[in-house]
């Protein structure tokens, strides 16, 4: 390089320092000498001629007038050839020398690149069907326009002792909220989800709808096809109903419009919207809403504050700076407002609250701890994320030992490549880019694949993902995550491989220090880790799956149908069993509301004698015919309400943690008031799991109902014998009640939707712990071969020597083995800690017993060894004159 | 090998050095382009014209000696090469050619 100018004298007449500066900064540096000495030497003329602050002003325009291209090249030209510059590396003619060299790297070992980019794909497979399923599951409810100002009112009760939060509100609150409080611009009430018979003419079916406030399509972004948001649902006899509605019964929604339908076949209601068909990501769904008023109405219950049942959502005022509402000031004003429209709460020991949670979160975040938010979906998404990233890792971790593995015989190339002045950046370059080709035939293969499953994979979780070939997200996704693991899969060998000393390479004495070692077997250490990981996880499901299907309830839930109690059914109930009964294939029959996996409602309202005035419990109950306990073979103490006793009306049946609570050692016979009316129990039911088992059993309390209307008709067969009583169940259906679409479910079926997302983590925890252990005995199959290849002459010696082939195979696989076994002793305590928290959700669950890791550990090691033995008896059984004869 | 064509501001440039001999560079080349058309030219012009001058081939340049005036800078100074003299010489001809095929009186008269 020339010498550095030396200062130039800070006389008075100097150009502006920044000028120079910038010039310095924008100019070429081996252009900066002469195009600096040109200028000052201009300036120094000038300063005599014009004076100072013109030539100044002068020499800053100057300068400006460098910023031209070929003062701001960097490259060194032809001319500046006093220092040794590198060869262009991206040259086309060496790109396409790469692109050779990789694709008959590539073609020549064809083990090596399936193993390679098979286990690439599979990696990308499953992250991406992953990758699919999260964005899914965050699209949910993420479409609605005023999402960020949308709130689910909820409340927080202290009860016992536990504070729990539930959305279940009064009915009036929606209405309430929306007078007192300003900051609320809209408010919405909305029912639990039930299904009503539409009648149209001849046509007649059961559909799935709701309630909801009037302003609910000012709320949320449900597009209306006919009808305007405001009028929708302000009229008691008003009906929304959705596009596939409006096509069923009347051909289109623009027929639609205007026209009556018979609800029950007793009530009119006139269309005044239809309504977009609802998108697969929303987390509630109804075909038809009816109006907050009809709700209230047919509900007198819902006037009284302390019943709490529906769901309230608000939406707030855009601030005036168009920030976000302030939801917290509101949550504070808001906090005690059930105390204040209800005297009766003042005094009441209940402690309550209403609380706000964003409508955009209640899918992901459902589950609530001690009255605050603590997970919930989100957790399988996280669960699932983490799991896609290590599946990813395990097989970029394949790739960067199969890479090392075939450095041996690219140790030559490298050689040469060096010899004739390949400098260590262009090498790393050029395995980098090998990984990242191979990296994009995976991505092109995984594609492939995740498109032929993705049917597969929608059924088994139950959404409606596909590609989405328009989002330049899912593409730029799909880029990163390939560029990602091309280069996390290609750094390692690009390094290692670049750094090899060229003259002993070519030497041919070749030898891997003890760190490229150490770093390999770690490599192996993790990826079994992960692998073993998996395989605890999944057989601790799995067990947890399978004990909550072979558990006793304390119910039969076998052979047990559903019906609904509706039409000529409710007046003609008893005609129904009576004839029912005669049937061939029925035990017995009898209804409650609810089903015995949900019961319908609970109350606080029960007095007993010696009742503490600080005491407040939470019973579940439910209303019952006769047989009920004979229905669902319930173990009872005492009796079953029976015809014939008279006062059956003010008998109760509760369960053991019902009597153990209110703490009656005998209770048959003692009172008990519910609502105020002073009765007896009558019997003891043996506890029962009324929910699923996350959750502990609950005391409950069984009251006799007269009225079937709108409950569930509870049918035993005989079992065996279902087809016979379903044929029995529906002409009598067909008899007596014809207006109504006949349809039932199996109890078993109903209780296996309790536990839908644990049975959807089981099975696709099942699938990733088998791709995730194949993935790692693809490497682990490539390592063996490397190791085998290493050690060759050494065999070759060895059975000169007169060693025998198992000797042999157990020297090569004892190195592996001692890896898997490490790998075990990490894993077990990890995969313990996991399941933990995982089962801790269950209130019931299994023991993880050491057995589990004794067999995920031998479950792992066999399989290690079968993929090692291969190799190994391979290289055992090689004639060591082949292998001896080059020395 | 093709022939390589100049710009007119790189032709009057290449010329300028030549006329300027073992002196040429950056700001006497400037300044005597000024002298001799009377045209007033920005210092990076004439820079970026030296410089593809010098990718042609038609220049050549060394650093010369340091001036106080520059601040204790180098000079680069340009010399004309083979195929720069060439090139002009071509130039100067084919004008030349064509000024003795225009036939007398063709041109408008012009009085200075």
């Amino acid at each position: 390089m020339n010498p550095k100018p030396p200062a130039p004298r800070q006389n008075a007449g100097s150009p502006p320092r920044w000028a120079d500066r910038l010039l310095a900064w924008f100019c070429a540096p081996h252009l900066l000498e002469e195009v600096q000495g040109d200028l000052y030497e201009r300036f120094t003329r000038r300063v005599a001629l014009v004076g100072e602050r013109s030539a100044r002003r002068q020499y800053i325009w100057e300068v400006l007038g460098f910023i031209r291209p070929f003062a701001l090249k960097r490259q060194r030209t032809v001319h500046q050839s006093d220092e040794y510059t590198s060869p262009i590396s991206l040259h086309p003619a060496m790109i396409r020398n790469y692109l050779k060299i990789a694709w008959r790297n590539i073609a020549h070992n064809k083990t090596f690149s399936a193993i390679n980019i098979l286990g690439l794909a599979l990696g990308m497979v499953c992250s991406l069907l992953i990758f699919l399923w999260i964005q899914d599951e965050f699209s949910v409810d993420a479409y609605h326009a005023n999402g960020t100002r949308l709130y689910n009112v909820m409340e927080r009760q202290l009860y016992d002792g536990k504070v729990v939060a539930a959305p279940s509100t009064p009915g009036l609150l929606s209405d309430e909220l929306k007078k007192k409080f300003p900051e609320i611009e809209y408010a919405a009430g909305f029912s639990w989800e039930d299904q009503r018979t539409f009648t149209v003419g001849e046509k007649f079916n059961r559909e799935k709808g709701r309630f909801a406030g009037a302003d609910w399509f000012s709320m949320f972004t449900v597009p209306l096809l006919e009808g305007r948001p405001e009028t929708a649902l302000n009229a008691p006899a008003n009906l929304a109903i959705s596009r596939k509605l409006a096509e069923n019964y009347f051909g289109s929604p623009q027929a639609a419009i205007g026209k009556s339908i018979r609800l029950d076949n007793q009530t009119d209601y006139q269309v005044t919207a239809v309504f977009e068909n609802l998108p697969d990501n929303s987390s509630e769904k109804y075909d038809y809403l009816l109006s907050w008023q009809d709700f209230i109405r047919r509900n007198e219950w819902l006037k009284d504050w302390g019943s709490n049942a529906p769901r309230t959502f608000i939406q707030l005022h855009q601030a005036r700076n168009g920030d976000l509402p302030d939801a917290d000031r509101l949550e504070a004003k808001l906090k005690h407002f059930l105390k204040e429209v209800n005297p009766r709460m003042k005094e009441s020991p209940f402690k309550i609250e209403l609380f706000l949670q964003p409508f955009p979160e209640g899918y992901l975040y459902s589950n609530f701890k001690d009255g605050y938010q603590d997970g919930g979906r989100i957790e399988y998404v996280r669960l699932f994320g983490i799991v896609a990233v290590f599946i990813l890792l395990i097989a970029c971790i394949n790739f960067m030992n199969l890479a090392t593995a075939r450095s041996v015989r690219r140790a030559r190339e490298v050689g040469v490549r060096k010899v004739i002045g390949a400098v260590r950046s262009l090498l790393i370059g050029q395995f980098v880019g090998e990984a990242l080709l191979l990296t994009f035939l995976a991505l092109v293969l995984a594609l492939g694949i995740v498109w032929l499953l993705l049917p597969v994979f929608n059924t088994l979780t139950e959404k409606h993902i596909t590609f989405r070939y328009a989002s330049p997200s899912f593409w730029a996704t799909l880029l990163g995550m390939a560029l990602l693991t091309g280069l996390i899969a290609g750094s390692y060998p690009a390094l290692f491989l670049s750094s090899l000393n060229p003259i002993r390479v070519l030497k041919g004495s070749l030898r891997f220090g003890s760190g490229a070692r150490l770093f390999r077997q770690g490599l192996v250490v993790f990826q079994f880790v992960l692998s073993m990981l998996l395989i605890i996880g999944t057989i601790v499901v799995y067990r947890q799956i399978n004990f909550i299907q072979t558990k006793n309830l304390g119910y039969d839930r076998e052979n047990l149908i559903y019906l609904s109690a509706e039409g000529n059914l409710v007046d003609k109930y008893s005609t129904f069993k009576q004839e029912l009964l005669k049937s061939p294939g029925i035990q017995s029959m009898t209804y409650m509301d609810g089903t015995p996996t949900n019961t319908f409602g609970s109350t606080g309202n029960v007095q007993w004698p010696g009742k503490g005035p600080d005491v407040s419990i939470e019973f579940q109950f439910s209303t019952v015919d006769y047989d009920f306990t004979k229905t669902l073979k319930l173990n009872l103490k005492g009796r079953d309400f029976s015809k014939a006793y008279g006062l059956d009306s003010v008998s109760y049946l509760i369960n053991e943690t019902a009597a153990r609570r209110i703490g009656y050692v005998d209770p048959i016979g003692k009172p008990l008031t519910l609502w105020g009316k002073q009765g007896t129990i009558i019997g003891l039911i043996e506890d029962y799991h009324m929910t699923s088992l996350h959750i502990p059993i609950e005391p409950l309390i069984i009251k006799l109902s007269p009225d079937p209307e709108r409950k569930n008709i509870i049918i035993r067969t005989q079992p065996g014998q279902s087809r016979e009583a379903l044929a029995s169940v529906e002409t009598l259906w067909r008899q007596l009640n014809p207006k109504f679409p006949f349809s039932y479910k199996f109890a078993d079926q109903e209780f296996q939707k309790l536990y839908r997302s644990e049975i959807v983590v089981g099975t696709l925890a099942n699938y990733f712990a088998f791709l995730a252990i194949f993935i790692s005995c693809l490497g682990l199959f490539g390592l063996a071969a490397f190791t085998a290849e290493q050690r060759t002459k050494e065999i070759g010696v060895r059975k000169v020597l007169g060693a025998s082939v198992p000797s042999i195979v157990t020297l090569l696989s004892a190195d592996f083995l001692k890896l898997v076994l490490i790998a075990i002793l990490i894993a077990s305590p990890l995969a313990w800690y996991a399941m933990n928290r995982w089962l801790a959700d269950f209130a019931y669950k299994i023991d993880i017993e050491w057995w589990i890791f004794a067999g995920a550990g031998m479950l792992a090691t066999v399989i290690a060894l079968l993929t090692i033995s291969f190799q190994s008896i391979k290289a055992a059984l090689m004639d060591p004159v082949r292998s001896l004869r080059t020395e | 090998m093709k022939r390589t064509y100049l710009g007119e501001f790189e032709e009057i440039v290449l010329l300028t050095v030549a006329v300027l001999g073992s002196g040429a560079y950056g700001v006497a080349i400037t300044d005597e382009l000024d002298k001799q058309t009377g045209r007033s030219v920005s210092i990076s012009a004439v820079h970026a014209a030296l410089h593809r001058l010098q990718e042609k081939g038609m220049l050549v340049s060394q650093m010369g000696e340091a001036t106080a005036e520059r601040g204790g800078r180098r000079k680069r100074l340009f010399t004309v090469t083979v195929l720069g003299s060439r090139t002009l010489h071509d130039i100067r001809a084919v004008r030349e050619q064509l000024w003795n095929s225009i036939a007398p009186q063709t041109l408008p008269a012009i009085s200075l």
